[in-house]
């Protein structure tokens, strides 16, 4: 169709535009960052995971990776690779990654063979690759690069025979898969260094009981070294790590193993690469090859170093020299001290113990300051107790005089007239003896007094001593009776017909007797003489002893009756206001209370109780 | 009229005191008697005699004060020497403001209350003495007839015998006669004898 035929050119040009349109996105995807890494050995396997860890870890965010996993050895054969590289082959035809990433020496392998027909001209890097295996091929291509490892068998031995130098014995556990016989054959070429310091016994093929019941046999002076095994004697599939932790925890001495996936399964630990730096090293590589650089210019080290590996857990069980464990050994699952675990919440922890200390410390101080400041109160109102006596004292100066002259001038009387009788020469024996009576009983009279003044007024210290309230207000009646008589008031005191057991000062409790009966002077001052008595009894029931004292005086306002024990409280014009205040201190001391009661123009009654004394006499504060 | 020794009255109501003053002034020869209250002095009235109160202030129901004033509404009032256990200015200064011969304090020396004691009996006999003289003389006026009387208030009055003959109406002579006679009577010896009796007449204690 000649007709067509410009129309069938035009169409192939629009296809070819099409084309280059359809292609653009293709190149486009190329232009994003995929990296393909392709492990030797299934997905699970621990090695892989930590690799891919490392892996991810490096890689940008960005970039997209992807995962194949040749599951060797576990699948092999020439027609599963085929139909594997097939697979990849579909797979990643419309999406082909930038960088490729052998993970394993299979891995490895299997791409430097099928690169040129999968994925053409990419870079590859390979990672987990023993160095023994590069020198074992032709020498890479240029875009092929990566650091090599070193699965160090010898070094992780050695680390053996050195943590446990009594050992004498070495056994090698390695299984049957072809990767067991490689590990096997590595071992036995380098195992010759040891012949002389230990016997070495291989356990090559057998079934997994009989290797775990030989372990469980073995005596103080054996350690194990496996690289654990991917298949048994009985064609059983295992991980090395799996095969690893079956025999640590069946062995009875020590097991080492040259990878570091083998640390937390009960190994002591061994020389080993470390997968997660594998992964971290091929991703930095990866980076700078998505980056554009070219592969011949990396400088790349020239080995990925073996590190000491060891399981801190295993150190402790096997009795293990720490002194012996390298300094730059990774340590894993050592119990980290408290403080290594939780530093922050320990200086918290120690912050908030401080301050509470701090606090406790400050209280204390607080308290005891406190207790001081009490004691020096109380002290304070014991001096101010004596002060007041002091003052009362001077009140009773009249009444005092009147009492110790009176005995007084009876003795000089008395002494004057045996003087004028012996002076007049007559016989006077029987009058002079009884002056001599008469003056003795004057004299004792007076020191009675005296000893009551110096009771009352003395700074004595603070007693506690049971006493009979009844005596004590008996022994004030000399003090008292004077100085009522003095003001013309008539003083009647009337004792309880029974004791009235208390305990403590009995000066203070006379101090208060000594308030309440001046006041009740006071009280009726200036009265007729018929309303000028006051009357001070002790009574006593089941469980109070109480002092009253009664006057027939004015009374108390009633608003003055809450506020009448309030220190500087007075009604009197002269009054300081500090008596009925020290007597309610004083009442209270002794673990009593005081009130008052009045009706105004009958007279006021002031009443202190306290509780009966025990035989314990535990009055008062202590 | 026989003269009387001197009685010393003790009120006191500390019997141990009381006692031991009672010894005493009997050692030094004075008669004493101990009374224990102001209403037991009062209730013994003592007899008519010489001498003079020992007194305490304080003392219950009516104080040692109390009876010194009762003591000067009497006619005959007993000097008083206080003695007091305790000295208080107020009690002391109206003690003696109320004519106490002294105030002493407990315990006192004996010279001392022997001396004050001395000087309120002297005071007393001396106060007797004035009080005898003055009856003397007071009987004595009473003893003048109404003439005479009427004479002696003329001398007094400073007039002379002719005057007062005039202005009774009666002779010179009379009046000298008259004059002789009530001069006897009163015991004076001269016109100005008798003026100072008219003086005292006049202020002659109770």
């Amino acid at each position: 169709m000649p007709t067509a035929s410009p129309n069938a050119r035009s169409s192939l040009v629009w296809l070819l535009v099409a084309c280059g349109f359809l292609l653009a996105p293709a190149a486009l995807a190329g232009e994003t960052r995929h990296v393909l890494v392709l492990y030797s050995n299934h997905r699970l396997l621990p090695a892989n995971l930590e690799f891919e860890a490392g892996l991810r870890e490096t890689l940008a965010d960005s970039t997209e990776l992807s995962a194949e996993f040749l599951d060797y050895p576990r699948f092999d054969g020439a027609s599963y690779i085929r139909a594997l590289a097939l697979f990849l082959n579909e797979k990643y035809a419309r999406r082909p990654p930038g960088v490729l990433v052998a993970a394993g020496e299979e891995s490895l392998d299997f791409l430097l063979r099928h690169r040129a027909e999968l994925f053409p001209r990419i870079p590859m890097v390979h990672g987990a690759v023993a160095r023994s295996f590069l020198s074992s091929l032709p020498p890479l291509p240029a875009d092929v690069v990566g650091v090599p490892i070193e699965y160090d068998f010898p070094g992780t031995i050695d680390l053996a025979l050195r943590w446990h130098p009594r050992a004498r014995r070495l056994v090698v556990v390695t299984g049957t898969s072809a990767q067991d016989h490689a590990w096997e054959a590595k071992l036995r070429g380098e195992i010759s260094q040891f012949q002389d310091r230990v016997t070495v016994e291989f356990l090559v093929g057998l079934p997994t009981d009989a290797i775990l019941k030989r372990l469980s046999e073995l005596g103080g002076d054996a350690v194990v070294f496996t690289p654990g095994y991917f298949e048994d004697g009985v064609g059983r599939q295992f991980s090395p790590r799996e095969a690893a932790r079956l025999m640590a925890a069946a062995a009875a001495a020590p097991v080492y193993g040259p990878f570091d996936t083998f640390i937390g399964t009960g190994i002591v630990g061994g020389s080993m690469p470390n997968f997660g730096a594998m992964g971290r090293q091929a991703g930095e590589i990866a980076n700078a090859l998505l980056a554009g650089v070219a592969p011949t210019a990396l400088r790349l080290p020239e080995i990925m170093l073996p590190t000491v590996n060891v399981d801190w857990r295993q150190v402790r069980r096997w009795d293990i020299d720490a002194n012996a464990i390298p300094g730059d050994a990774i340590v894993r699952f050592k119990e980290p001290t408290f403080l290594e675990a939780h530093r922050n919440e320990a200086i918290m922890a120690a912050a908030v113990f401080l301050l509470q200390a701090g606090l406790i410390a400050w209280l204390l101080v607080e308290r005891r300051r406190r207790r001081l400041a009490n004691l020096a109160v109380q002290q304070q109102r014991f001096e101010l107790a004596h002060a007041a006596r002091l003052a009362v004292a001077g009140e009773l100066t009249g009444a005092i005089a009147h009492e110790i002259n009176q005995p007084l001038g009876a003795i000089l009387s008395n002494a004057d007239t045996a003087d004028l009788l012996l002076a007049s020469g007559a016989d006077q024996r029987d009058e002079l003896r009884a002056i001599l009576a008469d003056i003795r009983r004057d004299d004792l009279r007076a020191s009675v007094v005296i000893q009551r003044l110096r009771a009352l007024l003395a700074r004595q210290p603070v007693e506690r001593q049971p006493f009979d309230l009844n005596s004590a207000v008996r022994e004030m009646e000399p003090v008292l009776q004077p100085e009522a008589r003095r003001r013309g008031v008539a003083l009647e005191v009337r004792p309880a017909a029974t004791t009235a057991p208390l305990v403590g000062d009995r000066v203070q409790i006379q101090q208060v007797l000594l308030n309440l009966v001046l006041n009740a002077l006071d009280a009726v001052n200036g009265l007729p003489e018929a309303r000028r008595t006051v009357a001070v009894s002790v009574e006593r029931d089941a469980d109070r002893v109480i002092l009253v004292v009664r006057d027939r005086g004015h009374g108390i306002a009633p608003e003055h009756l809450p506020k009448l024990f309030d220190s500087f409280f007075s009604t009197k014009r002269r009054g300081m206001g500090l008596g009925l205040s020290i007597a309610r201190t004083l009442v209270e001391v002794h673990g009593g209370r005081i009130r008052a009661e009045s009706r105004l123009g009958e007279g006021a009654v002031f009443q202190a109780e306290w509780p009966v004394a025990g035989d314990a006499g535990s009055l008062g504060p202590a | 009229m026989t003269t009387l020794s001197p009685l010393i009255h003790v009120v006191d109501d500390d019997e141990s005191l009381r006692t031991a003053l009672l010894r005493l002034l009997d050692a030094a020869g004075f008669e004493a008697r101990g009374y224990a209250s102001t209403g037991d002095f009062l209730l013994r009235p003592p007899p008519d005699r010489p001498g003079c109160v020992l007194l305490d202030v304080r003392m219950p129901g009516p104080s040692g004060l109390d009876l010194q004033a009762a003591l000067r509404c009497q006619g005959s009032p007993l000097p008083v020497v206080f003695l007091t256990g305790y000295a208080d200015v107020a009690a002391s200064v109206r003690a003696m403001k109320a004519g106490a011969v002294d105030f002493l304090t407990k315990p006192v020396e004996r010279e001392a209350l022997f001396e004050a004691l001395q000087r309120a009996l002297d005071r007393d006999a001396a106060q007797r003495a004035a009080r005898a003289e003055a009856k003397r003389l007071r009987a004595a006026f009473a003893a003048l007839t109404p003439r005479e009387r009427a004479v002696f208030d003329r001398i007094v009055a400073g007039q002379i015998n002719k005057q007062i003959a005039d202005a009774l109406g009666i002779a010179e002579r009379t009046v000298k006669l008259q004059r002789a006679q009530l001069m006897a009577k009163l015991g004076a010896n001269s016109a100005a004898e008798l003026g100072r009796l008219a003086e005292r007449l006049q202020h002659l204690p109770d």
